[in-house]
């Protein structure tokens, strides 16, 4: 423990230990013992409570309970169980009797502080801490404590109960694993006696027919399977097991949901999913007797697993597939003829789930579209996956919720009824129709997957959030054509439906919510960072308005859609597919080129999100070599510069300082490698002082080494990295000669110096390289790489910082109470 | 159907709020806050207790934000975009503009300091406000059939809102951030007599009597005054949007008044787009800046200026606006630096500040700070913190109370200690059940739901028609057949219903059959039942029929011999259920046999 901390901690432990003194920030005590917590993990406990006895005085204030707030009450048990879990500790605060003192009988639990849940959750958590050795073991059944832990797996607090429930399991364990022959039998004597009273508790709680009760035991059981892997969790399940099977006999399963979840925690288990027990009949049992909300995460579930028989997984699958089937049934002409395999078949349960209410099939059909879509990105996906009906179903919901439906059944007219507008169906099948573009279909499905995007995406009733799964799904479908029918090969399917899209696409850029505009925008940038090089992409964009209007929404009053219009028309321009504003139609427009119109949003845009988007968009072009910025590009460069530097968001800042990065990586040129082939290069290779010269008259070394003094740590951070791959490159240990007692070296240096000091001072002017070399070798930039990396606040975050503004606290709190927004 | 309510933050504490409820089975979340004296995952609510109920966008049918503040909203985009909630979110439309503002500076500053894990980014923060659907006031919401919500006025920020949860007759209010006294920007929060059965309320000043806004504001403006006077720099670390937008409009009032020449600075660039939406949404501001909107902006500031970095060196006095509000990083934390060492300038802090920051710091009156690199910064220069927070006091919790009528009162966003002493008075005041669960703690408020029924005219004519005038004091009994149909309840005469559903009517008797000991022939016991009845049931229609049967009223009686006892007669007594009374009676009174026969 660092020795100043060592000497604040007397005054805190007396601070903590007065009842008189207030302590209004719960986070400064949660803060100590994550403190605590990493000593310990490091240090020897019992020597920490030795060198400073002034915990044991707070401990043992702890027992004074009358006098001791809940608050320092439940923090002087988590500490104490800190300390005891390292095993010599332990004794030493045994010997104190401190231990039992705190969480025997003779504890809080007979107080009113014992009302607080932080004070049962501190006594939870304390021991949870400590009971990690055997001693421990013996410790908690001689002090009471396995009773109490039994009494808190019923706790008013969700946060106790669950605490308490995996304290319970750690007991257990700790308890079995302790025993030198873990051969455990189905007689009591079998079993150790705290793990004994543990089984019993479970079978009662088991036995008792209260829910609450019973999903309490389930939990517990889930939560040992789930973590311990011996054999004796077997011999466990063997005792529990017929109470646990004969939870699904009757007529309504109330812990439907706990039961699954224990089943499944099984079944993961390497103890029951290899050997040959009754876990599969169960689990095919369960799934059969649940209803079809509650059967739907166990089949999910049973799917997932890596090793299950086929006949339970193909029944898993069937559930999971019955709410889409009955989608299908209700649109079929003829009753039975869904197509979907055999057993698959509607059942009468399903059907009357999904005709009760709008809820309930809104509930189970996005369930079953959700967990089917999880499935399909699963590598061990069902096999035969029914991917034509899938689509079918899934259109066919679609089309029930868009009214284009025409049913012919009655129970097809009532879905239309139920589905009629409904958001939530319609975002999910968006959802599913959009992962199912992973696998094959029929042209025909694919044609009809077009049509049906279309109508969504053309639908004036489609809302927002609908249009922007819409559009995600379009892209999915339209990246899998091509996939499918390699880069050369144009998709048959692709170009009518391009032809149909910019005009919806002009539609929606144009739409009064911000949210379409702008999901329209993002879309585009997509779309046209795969096709924007394909001869009928090009056509069908550009025959539409969509580069003329993307043009306009630069000047959208959001700035969310400001900063997507300009990654959209950086990306058109990009590919040549940007509308020039000129000729008698925009007799207004001022012929101001694209960089420059960029130029302009960086200088004057009021938010940061355009500001960011236009310099990663230069940073791209200059990346690719975009003709636009080959033009007079030094003259460009030293334009953004200047305006980035002075940039109050520091994001932007950091961009520009990733554009100088590239600027300055394609000025140096390749670096020399000793290893590479020696290729005739292009360009000659520019010399350090060259390069240096362009970096000044680009004003990028101004921008740099000001963004090195940068308050916000990033930019500084950045402009550091800058600057070491400039001095690794220009000024290493030979090569060009610095200007060390140059009258202007002298003058930098101190201008430097002032901004280090948070002063602004003077622009640096025009540098000659040999002053740069000489100035970059003065700075210690790696000590500066080593402060930035650090935290802006961790000298604040450190214990030290966080006893003394404790202490400080005790005075200065009286004033002003703890307040908030 | 009733109403459960798990407070996961905010309760019995004023941390992160986020709650959730569930009334008559549609689960709702109410506020997704963040705390912002963590930098892991404490800071946001443990969302591992909805989540082990399922896939969460089937479990939540929808969350709801009270207002801007990051308290309430600042975990909303780990929620939605990390956590993976894609359901619907509601809030009002300037908590939807400035939300985002919000929550754009917090991850700036976040990211700016560093060391901050499991963070969300920009684009989430977008992904998620595309999710948002604006609420207007008064406006009801259907979520989805059954599912309504509608806001109320909350004063507190700008565009706060209290919300109204109803599911068919059971309805919840929460009340989120609210203030009971206008101030200089806001109106005072309003509701009407909803008669809730669950409110849920903030309870930060549960047994505060609060002095007015007006007089802290007036002594900020005397602290400004008094340090530029003196030639004093005067610096204001806030967050981006909200308080710092309110003291501007004070000291630009101030200044205007006073004509005060010395310079006032914004330093963040964030200034144009929030005052933009205080002038976007005037009519969420109280009533005197709308009157005055006409002749002049309040937000349009002839005073303050966007600060540049160099204007820091200036000297002379000035007042900078610097963000983050805390004094953690960035721009304010290095103007703190520079102007820390001269006593005759002033930094005042108008938000609470959590530890580990400069800001909390120098509030609990460290004046020796440690800077990076060992080095020790001595803070010569004034200290004040000043509380603006616009929360309803005690009387304010009573007055809203008062207001809506609720069953049941729930109290959150307080201390407990507080809580407790209002929840006596509440109960004792307004004789509802009060109720302030901890963090994790589960409310289950059993409701007993009230159905509408309407009643056919005809029904009521019929009653009317018996000479009976409807009497509130005097309820009484009305016949009548109930028709269910798409979930509208309908009171009928029997006639209508037969009518309107194309049913027949079906006759329903009940039949009895009594053992006389009686030799005699049965046409003559028959006649002895009949004199027996007659002397009995004067006021009765007793009729002997041509048959052998005697009637009383739809009552049938008819004798048969027994099939083994000659000398016992069977009586068969049947009668509808209109008579039904009348036919028992009439069994009992046979069953106890005839009186002798005059001999």
């Amino acid at each position: 423990m660092d020795p100043e901390c060592s000497r604040l901690l007397p005054a805190l432990c007396a601070v903590l230990a007065d009842p008189r003194q207030p302590m209004t920030d719960d986070t400064c005590l949660e803060k100590l013992l994550d403190w605590f917590k990493t000593v310990t993990e490091t240090e020897s406990s019992l020597l920490l409570l030795q060198e400073n006895p002034c915990l044991v005085e707070l401990l043992s204030q702890a027992l004074k309970f009358q006098d001791v707030s809940s608050r320092i009450l439940s923090f002087s048990l988590r500490l104490a169980g800190i300390f005891a879990a390292q095993e010599n500790c332990f004794q030493f605060l045994q010997q104190g009797e401190l231990l039992l003192g705190l969480f025997g009988e003779a504890g809080p639990l007979g107080l009113p502080a014992w009302n607080v849940p932080s004070v049962r959750s501190g006594w939870i958590q304390g021991l949870c801490s400590l009971a990690k050795h055997p001693s421990a073991e013996q410790f908690l059944v001689d002090c009471g404590a396995v009773d109490t832990i039994f009494s808190l797996q019923e706790d008013s607090s969700l946060f106790v109960a669950s605490a308490a429930s995996q304290l319970l399991v750690q007991v257990l364990s700790l308890s079995i694993q302790g025993r030198a022959t873990p051969q455990l039998g189905s007689s009591d004597g079998d079993w150790p006696s705290c793990a004994q009273s543990i089984v019993g508790y479970l079978e009662e709680s088991l036995r008792s027919g209260a829910t609450p009760q019973i999903t309490q035991a389930l939990k517990v059981l889930t939560t040992t399977f789930g973590r311990c892997h011996h054999s004796w969790t077997e011999a466990l399940w063997m005792r529990l097991s017929p109470l646990v099977t004969c939870l699904l006999e009757k007529d309504t399963v109330p812990t439907a949901h706990s039961l699954a979840d224990l089943f499944l925690s099984m079944a993961r288990s390497p103890t029951f999913g290899s050997s040959d027990c009754d876990l599969w009949v169960t689990l095919a049992q369960t799934l059969s007797c649940l209803s079809p909300t509650q059967a739907g995460p166990l089949a999910l579930g049973i799917l997932k697993l890596h090793v299950c028989p086929q006949a339970l997984k193909t029944q898993a699958f069937d559930v999971l597939l019955q709410p889409l089937a009955c989608v299908l049934e209700a649109a079929a002409q003829v009753p039975g003829s869904s197509g979907l395999p055999d057993g698959t078949g509607s059942n009468p349960t399903m059907a009357d789930a999904l005709l009760a209410s709008t809820s309930s099939c809104a509930a189970l059909l996005c369930q079953s579209l959700a967990h089917l879509g999880e499935l399909q990105a699963l590598p061990h996906s069902p096999r035969p996956w029914p991917q034509v009906l899938l689509l079918e179903a899934t259109m066919m919901t679609l089309r029930f919720c868009s009214g284009s439906a025409v049913p012919i059944s009655s129970v097809g007219g009532r879905l239309c009824g139920i589905l009629a507008s409904c958001i939530r169906v319609q975002r999910a099948a968006l959802d599913f129709l959009g992962m199912l573009s992973q696998g094959t279909g029929p042209q025909e499905s694919v044609t009809q997957v077009f049509a049906i995007l279309l109508e969504y995406l053309r639908s004036p009733e489609s809302s927002p959030t609908v249009l922007k799964k819409a559009f995600q799904a379009t892209l999915r479908w339209l990246l899998s054509m091509s996939k499918a029918c390699g880069s050369n090969n144009p998709d048959p399917h692709t170009q009518p439906f391009l032809r149909e899209l910019f005009p919806v696409m002009q539609k929606r850029l144009c739409n009064p919510c911000w949210e379409v505009r702008d999901s329209a925008l993002e879309f585009l940038t997509h779309l046209t960072t795969h096709w924007g090089g394909q001869p009928d992409f090009r056509e069908a964009l550009l025959a539409s308005d969509v580069p003329e209007l993307t043009q306009q929404l630069l000047q959208d009053p959001e700035a969310y859609v400001r900063a997507s219009a300009v990654t959209a028309m950086g990306q058109l321009a990009s590919q040549g597919l940007h509308a020039t504003p000129s000729g008698p139609e925009h007799p207004g427009a001022k012929q101001k080129s694209l960089p420059q119109e960029l130029l302009h949003i960086l200088s004057l845009d009021s938010e940061g999100f355009p500001r960011r988007a236009v310099m990663q968009v230069f940073t791209q072009w200059l990346q690719d070599g975009h003709p636009a910025m080959a033009e007079d590009l030094e003259q460009f460069m030293a334009r953004v510069f200047q305006v980035v530097s002075r940039d109050l968001d520091w994001e932007v800042r950091v961009q520009g300082l990733e554009l100088a990065r590239v600027f300055l990586a394609q000025t140096l040129g390749p670096p020399d490698c000793p290893y590479a082939v020696a290729l005739p290069a292009a360009t000659p290779p520019t010399s350090p002082a060259e390069v240096l010269r362009t970096l000044g008259r680009v004003q990028l070394l101004e921008f740099a080494f000001r963004a090195l003094f940068d308050c916000d740590r990033p930019v500084a951070q950045k402009s550091c990295d800058l600057l070491l791959l400039l001095r690794a490159r220009t000024a290493p240990g030979g090569g060009l000669q610095g200007a060390e007692c140059n009258p202007e070296a002298v003058t930098v240096e101190a201008a430097l110096r002032a901004w280090q000091a948070g002063e602004q001072g003077q622009p640096l002017g025009e540098l000659v390289p040999e002053v740069v070399v000489a100035i970059l070798r003065a700075l210690d930039l790696e000590g500066l790489q080593a402060t930035l990396a650090e935290s802006s606040d961790h000298v604040e975050q450190s214990p030290r910082s966080l006893l003394q503004d404790m202490l400080a606290a005790v005075g200065a709190l009286g004033g002003h109470e703890a307040d908030c927004y | 159907p009733g109403s459960r309510l798990t407070p996961t933050g905010a309760g019995q504490d004023v941390g992160r709020s986020c709650i959730l409820v569930s009334v008559a089975g549609k689960n709702v979340m109410l506020d997704c806050g963040m705390h912002m004296g963590f930098n892991d995952d404490r800071r946001f609510p443990d969302f591992s207790y909805i989540t082990q109920n399922g896939r969460l966008t089937d479990f939540l049918d929808c969350v709801i934000i009270s207002h801007f503040h990051l308290d309430h909203c600042g975990a909303l985009p780990y929620f939605s975009e990390m956590v993976g909630y894609d359901g619907p979110i509601y809030m009002t439309p300037p908590t939807q503009a400035i939300c985002p503002i919000l929550l754009e500076d917090y991850r700036k500053i976040a990211v700016d300091k560093k060391g901050e894990a499991n963070f969300f980014t920009s684009q989430m923060i977008k992904d998620c406000m595309k999710k948002v659907v604006a609420v207007h006031l008064h406006q009801t919401v259907q979520v989805d059939d059954e599912l309504e919500i509608k806001a109320y006025y909350a004063g507190h920020v700008l565009g706060a809102a209290m919300f109204q949860i109803k599911v068919g007759s059971e309805s919840v209010v929460y009340t989120g951030d609210y203030n009971m006294t206008p101030d200089r920007h806001l109106g005072a929060a309003w509701i009407d007599r909803c008669r809730p059965n669950l409110l849920i309320t903030e309870s930060t000043y549960a047994t505060t009597i609060r002095d007015s806004k007006r007089c802290r504001e007036r002594d900020f403006l005397k602290k400004v005054h008094e340090t530029v006077e003196r030639g004093g720099k005067v610096l204001i670390p806030v967050f981006a949007l909200g308080r710092a937008q309110e003291l501007c409009i004070l000291l630009e009032t101030f200044w205007e008044r006073m004509n005060l020449k010395a310079p006032i600075y914004f330093s963040t660039g964030l200034t144009e787009k929030a005052n933009h939406y205080y002038k976007l949404f005037i009519t969420w501001t109280n009533q005197k800046i709308r009157k005055t909107f006409v002749q002049r902006n309040m937000f349009e500031f002839k005073h303050i200026k966007a600060f540049d970095r160099a204007f820091a060196d200036n000297p002379g006095p000035m007042v900078v606006f610097a963000t983050p509000g805390m004094l953690h990083a960035g721009q304010s934390l290095q103007i703190f630096r520079k102007w820390a060492g001269n006593e005759k300038n002033m930094v005042i802090m108008p938000g609470y500040c959590v530890q580990g920051t400069v800001g909390h710091k120098i509030l609990s009156g460290q004046r020796k700070l440690e800077m990076e690199g060992r080095q020790v910064l001595e803070v010569k220069m004034q200290v004040e913190y000043m509380s603006f927070s616009a929360h309803a006091d005690a009387k304010g919790i009573m007055q809203l109370i008062g207001q809506a009528e609720p069953e049941h009162v729930l109290l959150v966003h307080g201390e407990a200690k507080k809580m407790e002493f209002l929840k006596q008075k509440i109960e004792q005041e307004f004789r509802v059940n009060c109720y302030m669960p901890a963090n994790g703690e589960t409310v289950t408020l059993p409701t007993s739901p009230s159905i509408p029924v309407g009643i056919s005219l005809g029904l009521l004519k019929r009653e009317m028609a018996q000479g009976m005038l409807p009497d509130a004091k005097r309820p009484r009994l009305l016949q009548g057949t109930l028709i269910m149909k798409d979930s509208n309840f309908r009171l009928v005469s029997s006639e209508q219903a037969l009518k309107e559903l194309g049913l027949a009517e079906h006759q329903l008797r009940f039949t009895c059959r009594v053992h006389l000991h009686d030799a005699r022939k049965e046409q003559e016991t028959v006649m002895r039942v009949y004199s027996h009845l007659k002397s009995i049931l004067k006021d009765h229609c007793v009729q002997h029929l041509p048959d052998g049967s005697v009637t009383v009223e739809s009552i049938l009686i008819q004798a048969a011999a027994h099939s083994e006892d000659p000398g016992t007669k069977v009586l068969l007594v049947s009668w509808t259920y209109q008579d039904e009374e009348l036919g028992s009676y009439l069994t009992s009174l046979l069953k106890k046999g005839l009186p002798q026969a005059p001999s």
